[in-house]
């Protein structure tokens, strides 16, 4: 037992000795700046306050913050609303096609992620061929702006996490039996009803991931709403670098990114408890 | 169906004008000025100063990927490793440490590694950048490695055993051979995500350490955006090659030897 | 057993190539010289010059801001040799220890500078601590036709017509003094009333404008992205140099009040090249590098014998050389110790604000 013992230590010491040093340590240490102040010189002071955090709760605060969540779960719901009839497309198409269109999809997600916001950047630019084009239509006026707005950022948000939306949808669609639907059929249910009814709730799990991976990311964003955002459509991410780069107020940054940290955590802490919950009445919830 | 194929487009229509536009006579994006080819000749010459600095923040960025993934890639098989074979309270403890990263914004990891660094007094630089992206690649690495764990097929291992192997041949012999694929998967994941990061970098980063990511930031901002575009193609050009070449490689390899 | 094969070949091969990698990464054949600096602020070949004299590598990194560049020094980036600060920013560096006292024997082209110069303008009379690099003024650009007629004043910030099409500096001091010059106040103002009263002026700007920029004006206004921006005078000129042919720029210092600066160059006391830094420094005031920085960046360099050197039109232009009757307008930003935090404040409000 001691040797097996001695083993599990030797094997597990190198990840857990590196995540814990440069992960959960600095995660703590930015925890415990945010209630320190802020020394004259830009640095971190003596001694410890709530000073930051009062400053934290301003009045202008909230509208970011608030901002940060509805882009965020906007981006979610129209990436689940788009990878849906992907993946249950894709799921339907034979294996060999279907490996190929997968291969498709993700192949323009092999540029560099911040070359793609560029892309993004150049394509909205306001004497770029799209706005020349909307303004020959009659769409737009010669001086509006497409970027620097919040649309830009969430267009641009939804570009960059819907491939996060179709993988995991299509590895559940892909897990679903379409038979089902075809039961649903034959028992008189209508196209809508049946793909509404059979086949969402069959991919739920899938639906569950994508909310998770692109929900929490995109709670973080800098770099798009920075590129393509203007000082309105500014989000959490950046009050934090602006924090720490430009007014260099490191514990007000701390506390900022304390706030997102708990912001992020309450819903893994929520499903942890609850998949608990699951395991203790144990068996699965009825539908 | 349709929709679907909205999709497509949306997901092309910025890399098909990307590549279109880095042929565009003009150093700023917008109106089209006419064909030319002088923005690859000013990259492939490598002679003015902005085509300097983007080649070496290619050799940075490449730098930091390989020695990140080279750490993660051991790291992370061995935490897969541990997680899949011990089923103890340390290994509950060791998957929450390995699959928080994965769910944590970027910023966060930032600025957490910058306050540690600026704690320490730890100089930023290329080291810096490489703790920080080795940081995040143990987990995905150890998550993919952990998905092929789940198919692997222990009795080979007990067969050794009882042949008598030792662990050392059972490790080197048996279960990296097997696990190679995962690892290799896992290991290109990494490198991915290490070039392709831009937040942590930016955070990170100290004197003459910019990777490419943080060089076509501050290309935007001052310099010729339509560089931009011309490196764009020239590496969509190699990932394609690379995707096509390995697929190849692949594919022959599945079919002059079966899987185990 | 072919799998494992090439799994080990995988293995090796990446850590050959991380190995070649990061040793040409790091090998120091050539000795280097690390400068951190404003976009856009050397000659061509001003540098390709200095590499051939001096046999080294120039590595030149960039930063948008005083506060932006000051914030990564203190966050650990060390490595840099010349550092390029505006005065006021010097002087606080030098206040914090950062940089070195200078040994005047190794830059023997100091003798070159403009004394009216060093009398009028220089915050660091002495040469202390700092080497005077350019100077210049902080003024409205804009596209003449696209604005129509306009007034040569800050209020052209107030023009909701142009709304999305025009920026302002991402620079606390400049754009605080800018509306502090608005309201007829001094710019070095240390009376929060009057701060505040410029950070409600710049909430309402802020209101028309598309981003805070320090550096995606210059390129913005090239395109046409932008129609008027706050910039910096020799960069506009470099712009109007390179813009379409169609675009007209022009470039005005507002009637109420205007900043006018100094960058200087300092060497960091933790410069790992001290050497190459004085050679550096001396360099920029031989007198014809002087001269082809200014002629390339528009910038005023306040080396007098440069000034046989740059053709007369540059001579006689007023938006690099500014008439007496001109510097009365303008106020140069000084430091001001702690009651810098009146102003980050307010800063911060109107940026979080609506």
């Amino acid at each position: 037992m001691n040797q097996r013992k001695w083993r599990e230590w030797a094997i597990s010491l190198p990840s857990m000795g590196w995540l814990v040093f440069f992960f959960v340590l600095p995660t703590l240490l930015v925890c415990s700046i945010a209630f320190r102040p802020r020394s004259i010189n830009g640095g971190i002071g003596e001694g410890w306050t709530f000073g930051t955090w009062l400053d934290v709760l301003q009045p202008s605060y909230p509208l970011v913050v608030w901002r940060t969540l509805w882009l965020s779960a906007a981006t979610t719901v129209i990436c689940l609303l788009l990878a849906v009839p992907v993946a249950y497309w894709l799921a339907r198409l034979s294996r060999e096609a279907r490996n190929w269109m997968l291969l498709l999809i993700i192949l323009p997600f092999w540029t560099n992620f911040l070359i793609r916001v560029f892309a993004w950047w150049s394509l909205l630019h306001s004497e770029g061929w799209l706005k020349h084009t909307l303004v020959w239509m009659g769409v737009a006026s010669p001086d509006t702006q497409l970027l620097y707005n919040e649309w830009a950022v969430l267009l641009v948000l939804v570009y960059t996490y819907i491939p996060f939306a179709i993988l995991p949808l299509f590895a559940s669609a892909e897990k679903f039996d379409f038979g089902l639907l075809d039961a649903a059929r034959d028992l008189g249910a209508g196209k809508l009803r049946a793909f509404m009814s059979v086949f969402i709730p069959g991919i739920s799990q899938g639906m569950i991931t994508a909310f998770v991976v692109v929900f929490i990311p995109a709670l973080g964003s800098y770099a798009i709403p920075e590129i393509v955002g203007g000082p309105q459509s500014e989000m959490i991410g950046n009050k934090i670098a602006q924090k720490v780069f430009v007014d260099r107020n490191l514990p007000h940054a701390s506390a900022l990114a304390t706030l997102l940290a708990l912001v992020v955590l309450l819903p893994v802490i929520y499903s942890i408890i609850t998949q608990r919950k699951q395991k203790r009445t144990g068996g699965t919830k009825r539908q | 169906m349709l929709v679907s194929i909205g999709v497509m487009v949306f997901l092309y229509a910025p890399i098909v004008v990307l590549v279109i536009f880095s042929f565009n006579d003009s150093r700023y994006p917008g109106a089209w000025h006419g064909w030319t080819l002088r923005w690859y000749r000013q990259l492939l010459e490598a002679q003015s100063v902005e085509a300097r600095d983007i080649w070496r923040a290619t050799r940075n960025t490449l730098s930091v990927a390989f020695c990140a993934t080279a750490i993660s890639m051991v790291f992370g098989t061995m935490a897969a490793w541990a997680m899949h074979r011990f089923k103890t309270r340390l290994q509950s403890a060791h998957q929450m440490l390995v699959y928080a990263p994965l769910v944590v914004p970027d910023i966060l990891m930032g600025i957490s590694l910058l306050m540690l660094f600026v704690n320490m007094s730890v100089n930023l630089g290329l080291t810096t950048i490489i703790i920080a992206h080795t940081t995040f690649c143990i987990s995905y690495v150890a998550l993919v490695v952990l998905g092929r764990l789940q198919d692997f097929d222990h009795t080979l291992v007990d067969a050794a055993r009882d042949l008598g192997a030792n662990g050392f041949s059972v490790c080197w012999r048996i279960l990296l051979p097997l696990l190679g694929p995962g690892i290799a998967a896992g290991g290109l994941l990494a490198f991915t995500l290490s070039v392709d990061d831009f937040v942590i970098t930016f955070f990170t980063a100290g004197p003459g350490s910019t990777t490419l990511p943080v060089q076509v930031y501050s290309m935007m901002r001052h310099g010729t955006p339509t560089l931009i575009n011309a490196l764009s193609v020239i590496f969509i050009i190699i990932t394609f090659s690379v995707v096509i070449f390995s697929q190849r490689i692949l594919q022959k390899r599945d079919t002059t030897h079966p899987h185990i | 057993m072919t799998v494992k094969v090439s799994t080990i070949k995988l293995l090796s091969g990446l850590a050959i190539g991380a190995a070649a990698l990061l040793f040409s990464a790091c090998s120091k054949a050539t000795p280097e010289l690390h400068i951190y600096n404003w976009s856009d602020y050397f000659a061509e070949d001003t540098i390709r010059a200095f590499e051939a004299k001096y046999n080294c590598r120039v590595i030149y990194d960039v930063f948008e801001s005083n506060e932006a560049m000051y914030a990564k020094l203190k966050a650990g980036a060390t490595g840099y040799d010349v550092v390029f600060p505006t005065s006021y920013q010097a002087y606080m560096m030098e206040n914090e220890g950062m940089i070195e006292d200078l040994d005047l024997s190794k830059i023997p082209n100091a003798a070159n500078i403009d004394p009216k110069f060093l009398k009028t303008v220089a915050l660091d009379q002495h040469l202390r601590y700092s080497i005077p690099y350019m100077s210049g003024t902080t003024g409205i650009a804009l596209i003449a036709d696209k604005v129509g007629d306009y007034e040569q004043s800050w209020n052209i910030y107030d023009r909701a017509d142009l709304k999305g099409r025009i920026t302002l500096l991402n620079d606390y001091r400049e754009v605080l003094g800018a509306a502090l010059k608005y309201l007829g106040y001094s710019l070095n103002t240390t009376n929060p009333a009057y701060v505040a009263e410029a950070g409600e002026v710049v909430k309402r700007w802020k209101a028309n404008i598309a981003k805070f920029a320090s550096d995606e004006y210059k390129p913005g206004i090239a395109s046409g992205e932008f129609y008027v921006v706050q910039g910096y005078s020799g960069d506009i000129m470099q712009v109007m140099d390179e813009a379409a042919e169609d675009t007209q720029i022009d470039y005005f210092l507002p009637k109420e009040g205007f900043s006018f600066w100094a960058d200087d160059m300092v060497i960091m006391k933790d410069a790992p090249n001290k050497d190459l830094a004085y050679a550096f420094i001396n360099f920029m005031h031989d007198p014809q590098v002087a001269a082809n920085n200014m002629e390339f960046t528009n910038y005023w360099a306040p080396n007098a014998a440069a000034y046989e050197l740059i053709p007369t039109e540059l001579l006689e232009n007023p938006m690099v050389f500014l008439s007496d009757e001109q510097m009365e307008k303008g106020e140069q930003i000084i430091p001001l110790g702690d009651k810098d935090r009146i102003y980050m404040d307010v800063w911060s409000k109107v940026k979080s604000e609506e």
